[in-house]
């Protein structure tokens, strides 16, 4: 008994650093986020209790719900070629020779770029007088002028920053896609092709079959990283046109910091993150139960 | 032994007794940092030195006295330093030794910035100014932190467009008593003047001035046929003139409009609508913003030169990033922007000849200008009151405005300092200087939120008049409707 009651103590003395940080990182500003969300306040001026009236300002905000909108459509435009690309391209390289693996080292190295500075240069590539992408499709005789491509067309504008986005995480999946494909079992696949199985059959039948939670992880980090999407934005459109390519990231950093109104932008956040916790927890469901 | 071993060391040890003494977290800041009365004793006995056990019972016995001094000097409520009875009479030197530090938005004005800093410390090196810039989208965000954490500069330079919204929150230190008296301010920019008062109280000076004007090319006005002496003076001649510069061909447009940069609008279409008798912004709850014809003429009138082909595709994505390079492009034959231009467009295209004049509005001899820039402000908690007041005092002195404004073709801050030397010989300042006697500042505490927002209803209307065939009368109610619900909400 005394043994046990040590033992114990020995267990949650090893675990306190975890409990600590994450009490420290996660609950407690969890805890203050809703604290002010509960507020009106500026920064500059005293919080006021307002109770839950910021909620109900927010389910009658317009914009918020067309941010909202907006973040679920570039999420559903993104996510797919996130996965798709990345696992073509995984497909690819997997094997270990020189060229395979320089080309996963090309197609890698977005990744380690700050999103902020990729937004930056993607901002320039698709600007109207000076950039490249213009210049490129002008030469190739695919368009006459230039193309308005940010802060003009809220779709156009989409697909400009989905463009740059694929260009800059893409590596990602492809490399935890590769390390998926390579951890098969040779025998697996040796044994499916002496039975004759063609190379699509062996993707479609093996491959991916024992890749599925590899890209189930990837699915997971993308829609969630999607629905959280703010550098790309703030520096390409900062909402334009007219908002409509404001994410609801972005229109909660505007209320917080810009606007000085933290007790509205932290109702968002709470509203964002239990939105997040939703879309996650159906995730999993549906993959656990096609899984089993 | 030191008595108290630093400078800083001595001032934190009597802020300490003093905070312990008020309770009140916001009463007990304030006081800290007020009572330079009551620190002082301390810093003068900084080199004495005795036992340690009689350090002791010397801040033992003190502490009442501290205490007692800190009572009296907050218990009018105002931040230290800011008790006018013990404000010692502003100089343009030092008011005590050790740097001084100071924020400033980063943007077009750094340069001029820099040489005002480094001006001041040449000639005070004991308290120089150590200058931090801050991105201009993050001022207001920074600035509200560094209250909020009580981690604020000595003194910063703030948009003047944003004043109002700190004044408001009792966030800056009352100078009324201290710097109202002095003559320098009879003439210092009004606009700058009116959104530094709150309540009848003074809460800054100008540290820069930027003002509105139409830029026209002169080279452009001659090819298309038009006088080069005789820029427009109502905007039916800016139409007009617009068409036959357009008509030349090539890359050459008449006019430029920024189409998606909120404060470049503010600054340069905002003229026309007062020129032409409109009033923009909400100044509070319950005031009706976007008032008088005029809106709707000026929206009319830049949808018309949209329409026109007057200005080119590529401007509809202007965000502010290249707003400046624009005219020295020679390729704009008129465009409003601002008195930083000249030098800009000088720089990039020595050999164009252009010209400047007011921004007209509907009527003939109407004109109107945008007056910004910032504004210098001490926040509350600042701990060397005496010293910002005194770089204020330096900035509106007659040698730093002729010396250090002037010489760099930078506006004065002081009407009276235009007539000088350095604008004699450059006509073109005298030009947009003009601009001063008839410009104005919007006032009002949410600036951003209704006006300067990418995201906010100013430019969604603005958009909405150049790019689409919506009813201007339904695109005015939208907009005027969503400024009103931002001002009433405070």
């Amino acid at each position: 008994m005394h043994r046990s009651r040590r033992d114990r103590f020995i267990g949650i003395a090893y675990l306190t650093p975890a409990l600590v940080f994450v009490l420290a990182f996660t609950a407690y500003p969890l805890g203050r986020m809703i604290w002010i969300s509960l507020n009106n306040w500026s920064l500059i001026t005293p919080p006021r209790y307002v109770g839950l009236a910021n909620y109900q300002r927010a389910f009658s905000d317009h914009q918020f719900w067309v941010s909202l909108i907006f973040t679920l459509k570039y999420t559903a435009l993104i996510t797919p070629a996130l996965i798709v690309g990345g696992y073509l391209l995984a497909l690819l390289t997997a094997p270990n020779l020189r060229l395979r693996r320089y080309t996963r080292t090309v197609v890698f190295i977005p990744v380690v770029i700050g999103l902020g500075v990729s937004s930056l240069l993607w901002y320039w590539l698709f600007s109207t007088d000076f950039g490249l992408v213009n210049r490129i499709l002008m030469d190739l005789g695919l368009i006459h002028e230039p193309v308005l491509w940010l802060g003009v067309d809220a779709d156009r504008s989409n697909l400009a920053i989905s463009i740059s986005v694929i260009w800059k995480v893409i590596g990602f999946g492809m490399v935890l896609f590769v390390g998926a494909i390579q951890a098969i079992p040779t025998e697996i696949t040796e044994a499916s092709m002496v039975d004759g199985a063609s190379y699509w059959q062996r993707v479609l039948r093996v491959t991916l079959p024992l890749t599925l939670r590899t890209i189930l992880l990837v699915t997971l980090v993308s829609v969630i990283g999607s629905l959280l999407a703010f550098d790309q934005f703030y520096i390409m459109t900062a909402g334009q046109p007219q908002n409509e390519t404001a994410t609801s990231v972005f229109y909660v950093y505007l209320n917080s910091f810009p606007y000085l109104k933290l007790g509205y932008g932290a109702a968002l956040s709470t509203i964002l993150a239990v939105t997040i916790l939703a879309v996650t927890v159906l995730q999993l469901l549906l993959t656990r139960r096609s899984h089993s | 032994m030191r008595v108290i071993g630093s400078l800083d060391g001595k001032s934190n040890v009597c802020n300490r007794i003093l905070d312990r003494s008020e309770g009140d977290p916001e009463r007990s800041g304030g006081c800290g940092q007020c009572l330079q009365p009551a620190v002082q004793p301390c810093l003068n006995v900084e080199e004495i030195r005795m036992p340690t056990r009689l350090k002791w019972v010397a801040l033992v016995a003190s502490t009442p006295l501290l205490v007692t001094a800190c009572q009296d000097a907050g218990s009018d409520g105002t931040a230290s330093g800011e008790s006018p009875a013990n404000a010692p009479v502003a100089t343009t030197e030092c008011a005590s030794k050790g740097e001084l530090t100071m924020w400033e938005r980063s943007g077009g004005n750094k340069q001029m910035v820099d040489q005002l800093v480094a001006a001041w410390n040449a000639k005070n090196p004991d308290c120089a100014i150590k200058l931090t810039y801050i991105p201009h989208t993050e001022m207001v965000g920074k600035i509200a932190q560094g209250i909020a954490s009580g981690e604020v500069p000595d003194l910063m330079g703030m948009d003047l467009i944003y004043a109002p919204q700190f004044e408001k929150a009792q966030q800056l230190v009352d100078l009324t008593d201290r710097i109202s008296s002095w003559p320098e301010l009879e003439t210092a920019s009004q606009g700058h003047k009116t959104v530094a008062t709150m309540n009848n109280r003074l809460y800054g000076v100008p540290l820069y001035a930027d003002v509105s004007a139409l830029f026209y090319n002169k080279d452009l006005f001659t090819k298309a046929g038009l006088d080069p002496n005789k820029p427009p003076t109502s905007l039916a001649e800016m139409r007009e003139y617009a068409d036959k510069i357009t008509a030349l061909g090539g890359d050459v447009k008449g006019y430029y409009l920024p189409g998606n940069c909120a404060g470049c609008n503010i600054f340069t279409v905002g003229p026309l609508m007062w020129a032409s008798g409109a009033k923009i912004e909400a100044a509070g709850p319950g005031d009706e913003p976007l008032v008088g014809d005029g809106v709707k003429q000026v929206l009319q009138f830049t949808r018309d030169m949209v329409k026109a082909g007057n200005v080119h595709p590529g401007d509809r994505t202007e965000n502010g990033e290249t707003f400046h390079l624009q005219f020295g492009s020679g390729k704009v034959g008129m465009m409003g922007t601002g008195n930083f231009n000249i030098t800009l467009a000088r720089q990039q295209n020595p050999s164009m000849k252009f010209g400047i004049a007011l921004l007209p509005g509907m009527t003939a001899g109407s004109s109107a200008s945008f007056i910004g820039g910032d504004l210098v402000v001490v926040p509350k908690g600042s701990k060397r009151v005496d010293d910002a007041v005194n770089v204020m005092k330096f900035l509106l002195s007659d040698d730093v405005q002729v010396e250090v404004y002037a010489k760099a073709l930078n506006l004065t801050t002081r009407s009276d300092m235009v007539d000088n030397k350095y604008f004699k010989a450059e006509p073109l300042v005298q030009d947009v200087a003009k601009a001063l006697d008839v410009g104005r500042t919007p006032y009002t505490t949410s600036f951003f939120e209704q006006i300067n927002s990418p995201q906010g209803p100013w430019l969604k209307m603005l958009q909405r008049a150049y790019y689409t065939n919506d009813n201007l009368d339904t695109v005015i109610a939208d907009a005027k409707e969503a400024m009103k619900s931002i001002a009433d909400q405070g």
